[in-house]
């Protein structure tokens, strides 16, 4: 049996608006609100509400046979109750089918495990205690900000927050000459990893409606046939997961109705459901489906989704990013070291990983991505206005 | 005494120090009773002429078309005739109207670079040489088509100021002919060819101070060209002076020097309004090689490593702000060196009400007015010794451009004696009054006098 695993990442950032430096000590307001606002209506009306009416709508008419699973950050559920409270609520219908389960990660998207390991784990928590309380839900699965993994997270999110399975990347450099498929084992064999196939994700993300592509356009035929041909070896009994990980907004925000995305969803489950050796799973299924050795394997350095390299590059690559990041994680320290609860909840609104992105200078093919998803006009601005923020954070703290 | 002055920026146009510096000069002179007639590089053919103090800041304004004139009128003549103050707030309104801009919108078009060699056809038929220079002067003029022609628009902007500045001369009528910097010396050259009224090419900065060594060498010769054939050649700094001497071989007999100053204005208080809690030292001017700013980004490295409580403050724009940027990341500055961008004058007086020491590490600054403007905030300078400004000041650190060290050490002892970095700070700002344009002024009209009274002879 070959097991669709549809994962969606659902993230918004807190953006800094344009924070410059004479403000340092007489505003202590970082955060763009009316932009902020501005995205969340935008992605809520294209995106958020469509996609969970469409989602309710195929759970309910496969009768449980259709599957999916969420990862919801902390940023964002906070922008929905703040801006738009009927998102949220969608989500908990989603909830209530039984049919949707929420993955695990860090509250605030964030960068932590590179730089504070105390810090993730109390982000992870306070990830974990959001969607029990929104939701009723306990969740098992993880997933790392940007599906970043290393051996270390395996045992990190284990041994302190019990959780049993990981989804990240199925990095080519990993894989070598291995398949996506299985499911396997961190290094030590105590949890389970699911890797994104990223082929087929991003033919559906990235791909869909690129007129250049060969294959344009994606047809649910074609598609499934593509699924079927990957199944071909496995009529017998293993249980395999092509696991198709992505941005939720990929359906209405980065590819519009018009390309036809809605339609393409609408139509998938019914056509792989069709094929007795197809079906959907979530990933904590995979823990108990999977029916064979599960092989380990090791990443002692960091993999990630993003860009070519399918490293943590777009987020901490050059100069810029690297003081940022650093000064912050410093300061963060000394707010905790201090006791100042009052200026916690606004610092970690800073480390989310996005504020990092738009300071990527990746300005070729990959830079176009990182561009498209920029409020700034270019990455020394980021830098610039996220430095300010600090600056007049670490006066607060000297107050 | 009535002077063509060419410039090519004027408040409220400010690119850099010269802006400032010509504001100052103007209105002092228009207090000793000269009257000028300022040409800037704007799109339409006008000119400012201004006869009393305010109009340094309403620029009243003329064009050399009547029926351009008329149409100019009817949209502000209703706006003119009522008070100054009111003229002076649709000044940006009539600027945009003529086209003044830093960023020049016309350039000089085919037609009019045919006259451009008829203009240069004449000056070569008629030659009208003083015999002692005539070798001299021949091969200038020889020289200066080349060295104008050029496709870049900065040397399209100029060739259409220097053609115009012969409808410039026809239509109007001076004594003096004052010209600043290298941009406008070929417009103030076909100014005096044509009339054969005196020059003066005031130098505020040559190529060497701006390219932090060799530069252009099409300005070199524009500078040399313009320096040349002027009559008087000021220059804003002993240091600028020297450098015209030994770098473009200019005659000392013509040069003469006039410090600029500054006028502290009478509302300015010292009011402490800090950004940082921490001892602040700030950097103010264009980021670009002939400021120094990699000696500042050095200097806050080293101070912070003795003093993590200190904080630093880029303030400007400029070619190397993106590499001084990414260095100060490269070298962990974390949230202590901060960048603010482009200020303008609100920022600037806030700025400097915020901060306790101003560095200037320039490479070569033929004057260099933000010390000044720091001092009459009450904030300790510290500059760089290749500069015109520490000709004229006492109360200021005054360091070699190069030597770290020394300014490392400088830093250090103020912050650990905020007492005497404050008592530097007042005495500073009490000199700064003592330094006005109204005695730059009179030096200047001394070489208006000097100039006419020669030609009566």
């Amino acid at each position: 049996m070959l097991n669709l695993v549809f994962y969606f990442q659902v993230h918004q950032p807190y953006r800094l608006r344009h924070y410059n430096a004479m403000e340092i000590n007489k505003n202590h307001d970082y955060f763009d609100h009316r932009l902020n606002e501005e995205v969340i209506n935008k992605v809520a009306d294209k995106c958020y509400i469509p996609t969970n009416a469409l989602m309710l709508k195929l759970i309910q008419q496969c009768k449980g046979d259709f599957k999916i699973a969420y990862s919801i950050t902390g940023t964002v559920i906070e922008q929905f109750k703040k801006y738009r409270p009927e998102v949220l609520d969608s989500f908990k219908r989603l909830a209530d089918t039984g049919n949707v389960e929420f993955i695990g990660e860090t509250y605030y998207h964030s960068l932590a495990l590179m730089y504070d390991t105390n810090e993730f784990l109390e982000q992870v928590d306070m990830h974990r205690e959001l969607i029990r309380r929104e939701f009723g839900y306990d969740t098992t699965t993880f997933r790392n900000t940007e599906l970043i993994y290393q051996d270390k997270l395996s045992d990190l999110i284990r041994d302190t927050e019990g959780f049993n399975t990981i989804l990240t990347e199925g990095a080519d450099r990993i894989l070598d000459w291995r398949s996506p498929l299985f499911a396997y084992k961190n290094y030590s064999g105590n949890v389970n990893l699911l890797l994104k196939y990223y082929k087929l994700s991003d033919d559906i993300a990235f791909r869909f409606s690129n007129r250049g592509w060969a294959e344009y356009p994606l047809t649910v035929e074609k598609f499934v046939n593509w699924v079927e041909q990957l199944s071909l070896a496995e009529t017998k009994e293993r249980n395999l997961f092509l696991n198709l990980f992505m941005d939720y907004e990929t359906f209405g925000e980065h590819q519009w109705e018009e390309t036809g995305i809605f339609k393409f969803m609408e139509k998938l489950p019914e056509h792989i459901l069709k094929n007795p050796y197809l079906s959907f799973a979530t990933p904590s299924e995979a823990h108990k489906l999977a029916n064979y050795q599960q092989e380990t394997l090791a990443f002692p350095e960091p993999v990630s989704w993003a860009d070519e390299e399918r490293d943590l590059s777009a987020w901490l690559e050059n100069d810029m990013q690297n003081n940022a990041i650093e000064a912050f994680y410093e300061l963060l320290g000394k707010i905790k070291a201090k006791n100042r609860l009052d200026l916690l909840e606004e610092a970690r609104k800073l480390s989310t990983s996005d504020h990092f992105y738009y300071m990527s200078t990746k300005y070729f093919q990959d830079g176009d991505v990182h561009k498209y998803f920029s409020p700034y006009d270019s990455p020394e601005q980021a830098y610039i206005y996220y430095i300010n923020s600090l600056a007049d954070m670490e006066e607060r703290l000297n107050d | 005494m009535k002077v063509l002055m060419f410039s090519w920026e004027f408040p409220p146009l400010i690119a850099g120090g010269l802006a400032m510096a010509c504001y100052g000069m103007v209105k002092s002179l228009l207090e000793l009773g000269v009257e000028v007639d300022l040409v800037l590089p704007t799109k339409e053919m006008v000119y400012f002429p201004m006869k009393k103090v305010e109009d340094a800041d309403t620029l009243p304004t003329v064009f050399l078309d009547p029926e351009k004139q008329k149409e100019y009128n009817r949209k502000f003549l209703k706006k003119i005739n009522t008070k100054s103050e009111t003229i002076y707030n649709t000044l940006h309104e009539r600027l945009e109207y003529v086209g003044a801009n830093l960023k020049p919108e016309t350039y000089i078009s085919g037609l009019e670079l045919n006259r451009w060699s008829q203009v240069f056809e004449k000056i070569h038929a008629t030659k009208i040489y003083s015999q002692e220079t005539e070798f001299v002067e021949e091969k200038i003029w020889e020289n200066l088509q080349e060295h104008l022609s050029g496709d870049e628009d900065i040397y399209k902007k100029v060739q259409e100021l220097t053609l115009r500045a012969e409808r410039y001369v026809q239509e109007l009528d001076f004594d003096v002919i004052h010209a600043h910097d290298w941009l406008t010396y070929p417009a103030g050259m076909i100014a005096k060819r044509i009339t054969n009224k005196p020059l003066v090419a005031h130098i505020h900065a040559t190529e060497f101070d701006r390219a932090g060594g060799a530069g252009n060498e099409r300005v070199h010769s524009l500078e040399y060209d313009g320096m040349t054939y002027a009559d008087r050649v000021i220059c804003v700094s002993k240091y600028t002076a020297n450098m015209i001497i030994s770098r473009y071989y200019i005659d000392s007999g013509k040069i003469r020097i006039v410090h600029n100053a500054y006028d502290v204005d009478d509302l300015l208080g010292v009011k402490k309004d800090r950004i940082f809690k921490g001892p602040t030292i700030i950097f103010l001017g264009r980021i670009t090689l002939q400021k120094g700013p990699e000696y500042f980004l050095e200097l806050a490295k080293r101070v912070l490593d003795a003093h993590p409580e200190a904080r630093f403050i880029m303030a400007g724009t400029g070619d190397m702000a993106r590499k001084i940027l990414h260095d100060s990341a490269r070298l962990k500055m974390k949230n202590k060196f901060v960048f603010t961008g482009f200020l303008n004058r609100t920022d600037v007086e806030h700025i400097f009400n915020s901060v306790d020491i101003f560095m200037m590490p320039s490479v070569s600054e033929p004057f260099g007015i933000a010390p000044l403007e720091a001092m009459a905030y009450g904030v300790t300078a510290i500059i760089s010794k290749q500069s015109g400004v520490s000709e004229v000041i006492q109360n200021a650190y005054k360091v070699d451009f190069w030597d770290i060290d020394k300014m490392v050490e400088i830093v250090n002892y103020l912050i650990e004696n905020p007492d005497e970095c404050r008592e530097m700070g007042d005495r500073g700002r009490l000199e700064v009054q003592t330094i006005g344009w109204d005695e730059a002024s009179e030096k200047i009209l001394a070489v208006y006098e000097e100039l006419v009274l020669d030609e009566k002879e």
